[in-house]
């Protein structure tokens, strides 16, 4: 390889980094440490959840009957198909497919929108009967005085899980762009790998949310 | 190891055929209603299951620096820490606090 050629593989790295292969391992780790304190955000909330269902066994199955496990269940089924997709763009980009690449991307945001909207139905069918969380609660089908509770956690957690999809519909969609640019390939393809572990993430917290939520009995 | 590990499609599409199959029984152990406790904690096995999955071979830790790995567990310590001091307080207070009591519903009837 000429020496040219050898530079312009390696014009990405930063000064600080002793070669392309430390800034990539760094980059990832740098991500692990974010996905740490996104689990630890998301936590909180889980401690919520479990504290509010050690409190109200009963409320928790009450009001689990109001979600919709056939609507949930689909969604599931979308992220899990997303998350594959997400694998195989980087799995593309390593192999410097970079049109097979972008159509695993659009894949991923396809189902990142489909998501979305099924979620958008089952929130405003919630929102038509009153079931809105906090005060406005105005829902009587659940027989018990703390129902606006259940709903609280539920949109709490379904809503931060929905904004990290929709952010990661943003960071997808400019992977896409900067890809179509020329910008990746096997040399360099670190956002599009550390985009996924975003990615992934959003899966496994809704991994759990699925049956926390949806599956009570 | 290095993190340039380009992942088998063998074991893509093994995974994401695990997760379809683990999906289907969290919905069908739903629908036999296994007996409390053990409900949770089927379903959360298998979350924690299919979690492990996405994390090994969607992430690649499997083949990755185990730094990240180290990294992934220790927020799981930590969460396990916070839900475990946390419920210390709250699952043994003699009253639960009604904080949330919503506006409109009656207060509480003593039983005086």
């Amino acid at each position: 390889m000429a020496q040219t050629d050898a530079l312009n593989a390696h014009s990405h790295v930063a000064h600080h980094f002793v070669d392309a292969e430390q800034q990539f391992d760094s980059a990832k780790m740098g991500m692990w440490v974010f996905l740490v304190t996104e689990i630890l955000f998301f936590g909180g909330l889980f401690v919520a959840y479990i504290v509010y269902r050690a409190w109200n066994p009963e409320l928790f199955t009450l009001a689990a009957t109001q979600l919709d496990t056939v609507m949930g269940g689909i969604n599931t089924l979308v992220l899990i198909g997303s998350s594959l997709t997400m694998a195989l763009a980087i799995r593309f980009a390593q192999k410097d497919d970079i049109t097979n690449s972008i159509r695993m991307l659009a894949l991923t945001i396809l189902a990142a929108v489909i998501f979305m909207v099924i979620k958008y139905f089952e929130y405003t069918h919630k929102f038509h009967i009153g079931i809105f969380p906090g005060e406005n609660y105005t829902f009587t089908g659940i027989d018990h005085p703390k129902a606006h509770i259940f709903f609280s956690i539920y949109y709490m957690m379904t809503g931060l899980h929905g904004i990290h999809v929709v952010i990661g519909i943003g960071l997808i969609g400019w992977l896409i762009l900067k890809a179509r640019q020329g910008a990746y390939g096997s040399h360099y393809y670190t956002p599009i790998e550390i985009t996924g572990l975003y990615w992934h993430l959003v899966d496994i917290i809704w991994i759990f949310l699925f049956p926390l939520l949806y599956l009570i009995d | 190891m290095s993190g340039h590990h380009i992942i088998d499609l063998k074991y893509l599409i093994g995974t994401a055929l695990a997760l379809l199959v683990l999906t289907i029984l969290t919905v069908a152990v739903y629908f036999i209603h296994i007996p409390e406790p053990f409900n949770i904690v089927v379903a959360i096995g298998i979350a924690v299951f299919k979690a492990t999955l996405v994390a090994a071979f969607f992430m690649g830790l499997y083949w990755d620096k185990k730094i990240n790995t180290i990294a992934l567990l220790l927020s799981m310590v930590f969460f396990v820490l916070m839900v475990g001091i946390t419920l210390l307080d709250t699952n043994f207070r003699e009253k639960p606090t009604d904080i949330y009591i919503r506006p409109s519903s009656p207060p509480p009837v003593s039983p005086s």
